[in-house]
């Protein structure tokens, strides 16, 4: 073999194993996907050439609705929830303004390995109506005959979901910031000290422009992160009751796997696939108008 | 000295006492409810539902033997340490042969075109692979069993570890291969006896972070399989959650038993799986 050919059949070695199994099990069943969202299929026979119907009953079945709600409060809470709080922790992580850093980045991030089933059955238990939740209200707050019931109601039966997400991920946000805090250099921030900068004026004027990357980073694991939420819902609730918990992931694995009909999930999972590139484009043009203002 | 750069010189009294109430706090908000499932697993169902605070008055033991039989957690447990560990060992050696090819050979607009379908995997969502995967499956008669199980784990691995891997192989310098080529290495020695040594620090990284992600994995083994014995561990605890167990007693234990594992896992990698989370955010 010559040296050419050599080096050819070496690349392919290398490359062909990781991209043959990558494009069957992920490039062609979403293109799979897309296709048969314009079907009708139950699994059997040849699936029947539907059009535009699966998403236009999508967009005006209630439960879809209600399930992208809930999806848009699940972004914002970790956009508007874990990212500043993650932050606010990193910072004081950084600046060293305790002592045991170590020991509380630690803890904090602990989360990160257990379980979304884990967890979400744990926070079942404490939401319960015999919970732990009911009970340290009851004692707080002296009122003995105290039920938690948030769950009975349609638009607040998410907020105990958006609290058991902060509680999980924020670690994930923090740890990311403190590895990109890091790498400021030191030199930078000990100028601005001798130049008589104020710590307002570090962390706006130095700190915080030069997060606008990693910031950008955390907004599309957020995005992304979110529209995938669905173990945790998944065994806490399932979306109930009466589907007032329900996020579209869990929406369409329901419509599926509970009814067959695989024509209308397609079209619900490329709803997913539309929303999560879609948002994160949005977010792409915000970052960019703020990077040149800055530079 | 160097260290004190960084820090506040004179920290005035108000931050200091504002950052440790942040900080225990969260750490309580964080920590508490695991350790009052620990401890209350100890508990029987009937004082967990009258005294919830209370810690356990002997060491009630009951609850996670029966747990562990009727859960099958053992089982669960075995398949759960063949998943993610044939799965990680997979992924991240065919992740960092492919790094290697993309970052070091020449044809880079076809290892560009490759690289960005990878990086455009990290977008798709588990959900919208499901129907086809299980039709897939079905069709090819791997459904319900281990193969079927671990392809798509490797598969959708693959994007984040080819990302660290290109990354890291891309820094190794280019002289060190060329001197491999004199003495005559082949290329794929070259990739054997130097980049994969020389590459170990990431190889770690992308091992337990590739590992921690299949561990917890849920909804592929919940669709694509159905016989109990070959499910995994979060799969085989979600039973718990529903009808049979308003035991809360034997619940926490069988959480407790789940957890465990990963607890042990994170003292000992608690660093390596935060590089790996560092290494996906860091912006070169």
């Amino acid at each position: 073999m010559t040296e050419r050919s050599l080096k050819k059949a070496s690349y392919a070695v290398l490359v062909v194993p990781a991209v043959l199994i990558y494009a069957s099990i992920i490039i062609i069943p979403i293109i799979y996907t897309s296709v048969l969202s314009f079907t009708e299929w139950t699994g059997y026979g040849i699936p029947k050439f539907v059009g535009l119907t699966h998403y236009l009953n999508m967009i005006k079945d209630p439960r879809f609705l209600h399930g992208l709600r809930n999806n848009l409060l699940v972004v914002g809470i970790s956009i508007f929830g874990q990212i500043p709080l993650g932050f606010v922790l990193a910072y004081i992580l950084y600046r060293k303004l305790v002592k045991a850093a170590d020991f509380f980045e630690t803890m904090i991030f602990l989360p990160i390995t257990i379980s979304s089933v884990v967890v979400a059955i744990l926070f079942r238990q404490i939401f319960s109506q015999q919970g732990l939740f009911t009970q340290l209200v009851r004692i707080v707050r002296d009122e003995p005959r105290f039920v938690f019931s948030m769950f009975e109601d349609k638009y607040l039966a998410i907020i105990p979901i958006l609290f058991v997400i902060l509680w999980m991920y924020t670690g994930t946000y923090m740890i990311i910031f403190i590895a990109n805090l890091q790498r400021i250099s030191p030199s930078v921030i000990e100028a601005a000290v001798i130049d008589g900068a104020k710590e307002g004026q570090i962390l706006f004027r130095i700190i915080i422009p030069s997060m606008l990357g990693v910031l950008f980073t955390t907004f599309v694991f957020a995005i992304s992160g979110s529209l995938r939420s669905f173990d945790l819902i998944f065994a806490m609730t399932g979306g109930g009751p009466a589907n007032y918990t329900e996020v579209i992931a869990i929406y369409m694995y329901q419509t599926t796997f509970k009814y067959y009909n695989y024509g209308f999930g397609s079209a619900v999972s490329m709803a997913i696939v539309a929303l999560s590139v879609g948002l994160i484009s949005v977010v792409q043009r915000i970052f960019g108008r703020f990077e040149k203002k800055y530079s | 000295m160097s260290k004190d750069i960084t820090s506040l010189k004179k920290q005035n009294l108000t931050w200091r006492i504002f950052a440790y109430t942040v900080m225990v706090f969260y750490t309580f908000l964080t920590v508490g409810p695991l350790f009052w499932l620990t401890y209350s697993a100890f508990k029987p169902h009937i004082d967990i539902v009258k005294t919830v605070f209370a810690f356990p008055k002997s060491f009630y033991v009951e609850n996670f033997k029966q747990a562990y039989k009727l859960g099958n957690l053992g089982i669960y447990f075995i398949n759960s340490v063949i998943y993610a560990g044939v799965a990680t060992t997979i992924t991240v050696f065919l992740a960092l042969m492919c790094g290697y090819g993309f970052a070091k050979f020449e044809y880079k607009r076809l290892s560009n075109f490759f690289y960005y379908f990878f990086i455009m995997g990290l977008l798709i969502t588990v959900h919208s692979l499901l129907i086809p995967l299980f039709v897939l499956e079905l069709k090819l008669g791997i459904d319900d069993t281990r193969i079927g199980v671990i392809i798509p784990y490797i598969a959708l691995g693959l994007p984040f570890m080819v990302y660290l891997a290109k990354t890291f192989v891309e820094g190794i310098p280019e002289s060190m291969i060329e001197a491999g080529r004199i003495d005559g290495a082949s290329y794929l020695n070259i990739f054997w006896h130097m980049i994969v040594p020389v590459s170990l620090p990431v190889v770690t990284t992308m091992l337990i972070f590739s590992f921690l992600g299949n561990w917890n994995e849920f909804v592929l083994v919940l669709t694509l399989t159905s016989d109990a014995a070959i499910r995994s561990l979060p799969v085989g605890i979600n039973s718990f959650a529903g009808g049979r167990s308003r035991d809360f007693g034997m619940q926490m234990a069988a959480l407790v038993m789940g957890t465990m594992p990963m607890i042990i896992f994170y003292i000992f990698f608690h660093k390596q799986i935060k590089a790996g989370f560092a290494a996906g955010s860091v912006k070169e």
